[in-house]
């Protein structure tokens, strides 16, 4: 019962906020309400969700909840790597770009400057 | 290629901290008669400071991005500055310079647009053999997948014309675009030819250089983009 009450206060904490997002960014606030209500649904009827994991064929209700979690979190995971690759990317031709119209050439023969310290030891 | 002169040889030397032994590097390659261009890595010592007044052009990343990140910035400089031959070296001071004529040779020797150095044909006096044994497993790594047919596959010292450089894209900023490379080569179909090069292990560029742990990221790290492909 405990626990029951905790799960649920935390999960309507997340309905909540992905509500709040829905704003800026639909798809994933869509998903994360989805997944939230799930939640709260199987945390007071568990029975249901043993039912529903025998019928795809998996023995308890937990490890089926355990099952897609694990999925889902590979999904983020991977997701966020991708993106942060596309980000350094980014970056990479930005910081290129910077550095290239800042290239300073060789101080050079040629060049007479006041201080022709060019003479290479 | 005939009378290339050596001012169109654009030598591009990636330097990250390397304060006490870049201007030694770039002062050889200047008086060899070389452009010198350094790509000075978000260095926090003086290494853009030391470049320069040994006479190279340099080029400075705002921050830290990695070997491979600032090799393409050097590349990306020569070409736009019309050079027709770009060689990459490194600037601990483990490379010749006087090896760079025989890539160049060899570039116009064999028509070939890619010139790699390999330790293997040529001499490395020094070398740890545990790293001789990494090197050789990588080089056995890159002839599996890439097909080509090398001794060394981890060889910073190349020499590439206008035309390969214009086919090297490398997006490995860290330090696996050595064997980026040598996948773009090898899409590229452009001609490839090894020369042997001597590579000098100094207390210095053995402190500097890559460990083991290094080396197995780097294994890990090209799996993974197998995968991704």
């Amino acid at each position: 019962m405990i626990a029951q009450v905790i799960l649920s206060i935390l999960l309507a904490g997340i309905l909540v906020y992905a509500w709040s997002e829905y704003a800026r960014s639909p798809a994933v606030a869509v998903l994360a309400l989805l997944v939230a209500a799930a939640g709260l649904y199987f945390v007071w009827m568990p029975e249901h969700s043993t039912q529903l994991a025998e019928l795809v064929g998996i023995g308890r209700g937990v490890d089926l909840i355990l099952y897609v979690w694990v999925c889902l979190s590979l999904i983020v995971v991977l997701n966020l790597h991708l993106k942060l690759r596309t980000q350094m990317e980014l970056i990479t031709a930005l910081a290129r770009k910077i550095a290239l119209a800042d290239a300073q050439p060789p101080r050079a023969a040629g060049h007479p400057s006041k201080n022709q310290n060019d003479s290479k030891s | 290629m005939e009378g290339l002169a050596r001012t169109q040889i654009h030598v591009v030397i990636p330097a990250y901290n390397e304060g006490p032994v870049i201007s030694r590097v770039v002062g050889e390659v200047r008086r060899a008669g070389y452009a010198a261009v350094v790509v000075d890595d978000g260095s926090s010592d003086a290494t853009a400071q030391a470049a320069g007044a040994a006479g190279a052009t340099v080029i400075t990343h705002p921050f830290n991005l990695g070997q491979g990140a600032a090799l393409q910035t050097g590349i990306d400089y020569a070409l736009a500055q019309q050079a027709e031959v770009i060689v990459t070296f490194d600037a601990d001071g483990q490379h010749r310079v006087s090896d760079i004529s025989r890539l160049t040779d060899a570039l116009e020797q064999e028509r070939a647009d890619f010139a790699l150095g390999s330790r293997f044909l040529g001499q490395a006096p020094n070398l740890p053999p545990l790293r001789r044994l990494l090197l050789r497993a990588a080089t056995a790594f890159t002839r599996l997948t890439t097909g080509l047919e090398l001794t060394d596959s981890h060889n910073g010292l190349r020499a590439i014309t206008r035309r390969g450089a214009a086919t090297i894209k490398l997006r490995q900023n860290r330090m696996a675009h050595a064997s980026e490379w040598l996948a773009q080569i090898a899409v590229s179909r452009l001609r490839y030819v090894e020369c042997p090069v001597t590579i000098e292990y100094t207390t210095y560029s053995l402190a500097k250089g890559q460990s083991l742990g290094d080396a197995v990221l780097i294994l890990l790290d090209l799996f993974a983009r197998r995968l991704y492909r």
